[in-house]
C-alpha cells in the first residue's frame, strides 16, 4: 500500500483536470454563458476532485497498526531487551578502554 | 517505543502511541488536502451560500468513506474510533476550505 | 445588491500578489526560524550526568529492597558518604532562575518574537500601505452587517454588501487560512519533530533537568539518608521450604 509513482501520476492528472475545468469555466463566464447550466463542467470538477482525493489518500503515507502487539511481533529479542532506564554510561567497564584517563572526566568538569 | 496503556486483564487494548500519532498525521494530511481541493472545486463550480457549505460536508463524508475503504474491513486495526475520524478537525479544515473557495470563486466568477 | 464589476488589473496586481506574498513570507519565516533556532537546546554533559545520577539514586530508593544489605549500603555509600559521596562532593551552583537576568533566555524570547510576531506586523503594515483601498474579492456566501468592519477594513462605504472583501482583510484571511497549508508543504518540520521526540526517549527520559541541581541533590541525599533498608527477600528461603 505504499505511495508509488503511479499514485503521483494520478494526482497530477486529477489536478490537470481541475485546472482545465477552472480555465474553461473562466472562459465561458467571460463569453457570457450561465455556468450552472453546463452539467459537463460540474461533472468534470467533481470527478477530478474524487480522483485527486483517491491519490492523496495513498500519497499521504501508510497507516500503521495501532495495537502495540503488532509492532512487537516484528521485533527481535534484542530490541525488547533494550531498556533505556537501565542505560549506564558511568560504569567501571570504561576503565578497560585503552583510551581511558582516570583524571580526564573530573578535569573536563572542573574546566566548565 | 511501545507505550502500553493500562488495560484490563485479558483485554487487548495496548496501543502503540507512535503508530497512533503517525496515523493521525496521515489523516491530517489527507484532511488538509481535501479541504484545499474541495475548496478549489467549489470555487470553480461557482457554488454560493449554503450549497458551498453543504459541499464541504459532503467532501468530509467522502473523505471519511475513502479512508475507511482504504483501511478495509479491519478499520479498528488502524483507528481508535470511527466517529472521531469523521469529526476531528472539521473547523480547522473549514478555514482552509473557505480560503480556497473564495480564491477560486474570485478568480473564475468575480472578475 | 448590485453586482460590482472589478477591473481585471486588480486581480493581477493586488489580489494575486497578496496571496503569493503571504505564502512566501510564511515559507521564509519557517526557514529563518530553522536557521536561527537551528541548534536545539542541547543538554550539556554536566546536566546529563546530574540527571542520570539522580535517576540512579531514585531507582535505588525504589528498588533497593531487592538488594542484599551490603549491596545496598555499598550503593548508598557511593552517593551519600560524607567524604567521597557523589552528592556531597559534587558542587553545583544554582543557576539564575529569573529569565530576565538570564541572557540566553532573553535571546530565546527575542527569537520567538522575531520570527512570529514581527513579520506579521511588518508585512501586514506594508500590505496595508501598498494595497490599501481596493475591493479585491467577494466571499461566495452572504454575511450579516456585523462582518463589515472585519472584512472591509480600509473601505468605509456604508452601502457596500458585507460579502465584499477589502485588500487588508484579504491578507488576514490568507494568514489564517494558509496555516494548515504550511503544515502540508513544510512537512519536513513535522517529521523532524517526531524523530526528535523519539531520540529523547532513547537517551533516557531524564534529560529534562530540574532547574536547580544543587537543591535536587540535597533532596535526593536526604531521601537516601532516611531510607530504611528492609530486604523484601528476607526469610524467602524459609517461606519456600514451608
Amino acid at each position: 500500500m505504499a505511495s508509488t509513482g503511479y499514485h503521483k501520476i494520478i494526482l497530477t492528472i486529477g489536478i490537470c483536470f481541475l485546472v482545465h475545468a477552472a480555465v474553461s469555466a473562466a472562459q465561458r463566464k467571460s463569453s457570457g454563458q450561465d455556468l450552472h447550466e453546463i452539467p459537463s463542467l460540474i461533472f468534470q470538477g467533481i470527478v477530478s476532485l474524487i480522483v485527486c482525493m483517491y491519490a492523496i489518500i495513498y500519497i499521504a503515507g501508510d497507516l500503521k497498526e495501532i495495537r502495540a502487539t503488532e509492532e512487537l511481533e516484528n521485533k527481535s529479542w534484542e530490541t525488547l531487551r533494550n531498556i533505556p532506564s537501565f542505560y549506564m554510561f558511568n560504569h567501571r567497564g570504561r576503565s578497560l578502554s585503552p583510551a581511558y584517563d582516570p583524571t580526564s572526566i573530573n578535569k573536563a568538569l572542573n574546566e566548565e | 517505543m511501545p507505550k502500553p496503556k493500562s488495560s484490563k486483564p485479558g483485554d487487548h487494548t495496548a496501543y502503540s502511541e507512535l503508530a497512533v500519532r503517525n496515523n493521525a498525521a496521515v489523516v491530517e494530511y489527507c484532511r488538509t488536502s481535501m479541504a484545499a481541493l474541495s475548496g478549489c472545486t467549489a470555487g470553480i463550480l461557482g457554488l454560493t451560500g449554503f450549497y458551498g457549505f453543504g459541499f464541504y460536508v459532503l467532501a468530509v463524508i467522502g473523505l471519511w468513506v475513502l479512508l475507511l475503504m482504504r483501511a478495509g474491513s479491519k478499520w479498528n486495526r488502524y483507528f481508535l474510533n470511527r466517529k472521531s475520524l469523521l469529526t476531528n478537525g472539521f473547523v480547522g479544515g473549514l478555514c482552509t476550505y473557505v480560503l480556497f473557495w473564495t480564491f477560486f470563486y474570485t478568480m473564475v466568477h468575480v472578475y | 445588491m448590485a453586482e460590482l464589476l472589478l477591473d481585471a488589473n486588480i486581480r493581477g496586481w493586488v489580489f494575486l500578489p497578496i496571496v503569493v506574498i503571504t505564502f512566501l513570507v510564511g515559507v521564509l519565516r519557517h526557514y529563518i526560524s530553522l536557521l536561527i533556532g537551528g541548534s536545539q537546546k542541547k543538554a550539556d554533559i554536566q546536566q546529563v550526568q546530574d540527571s542520570q545520577a539522580l535517576l540512579r539514586a531514585r531507582l535505588l530508593r525504589e528498588n533497593g529492597k531487592y538488594l542484599t544489605r551490603s549491596a545496598f549500603q555499598m550503593r548508598r555509600y557511593y552517593f551519600n558518604d560524607e567524604e567521597v559521596g557523589y552528592f556531597l562532593t559534587q558542587k553545583r551552583t544554582a543557576p539564575a532562575s529569573n529569565p530576565m537576568t538570564d541572557p540566553s533566555m532573553m535571546t530565546e524570547m527575542l527569537k520567538g518574537n522575531l520570527t512570529n510576531v514581527l513579520p506579521m506586523i511588518v508585512i501586514g503594515g506594508w500590505i496595508n500601505w501598498m494595497f490599501s483601498g481596493f475591493v479585491t474579492t467577494k466571499v461566495p456566501f452572504p454575511l450579516t452587517l456585523r462582518f463589515k468592519p472585519m472584512l472591509q477594513r480600509g473601505i468605509e462605504l456604508l452601502s457596500l454588501d458585507p460579502a465584499w472583501v477589502s485588500s487588508a482583510s484579504w491578507y488576514f484571511l490568507n494568514v489564517f487560512g494558509l496555516r494548515s497549508i504550511y503544515a502540508l508543504v513544510l512537512g519536513e518540520n513535522n517529521a523532524a519533530d517526531q524523530s526528535r521526540q523519539f531520540q529523547d526517549q532513547m537517551s533516557g527520559a531524564a534529560v529534562q533537568m530540574p532547574v536547580d541541581p544543587k537543591a535536587a541533590f540535597k533532596a535526593e541525599w536526604e531521601a537516601l539518608e532516611i531510607y530504611q533498608h528492609q530486604s523484601a527477600l528476607e526469610g524467602l528461603a524459609a517461606e519456600m521450604i514451608e
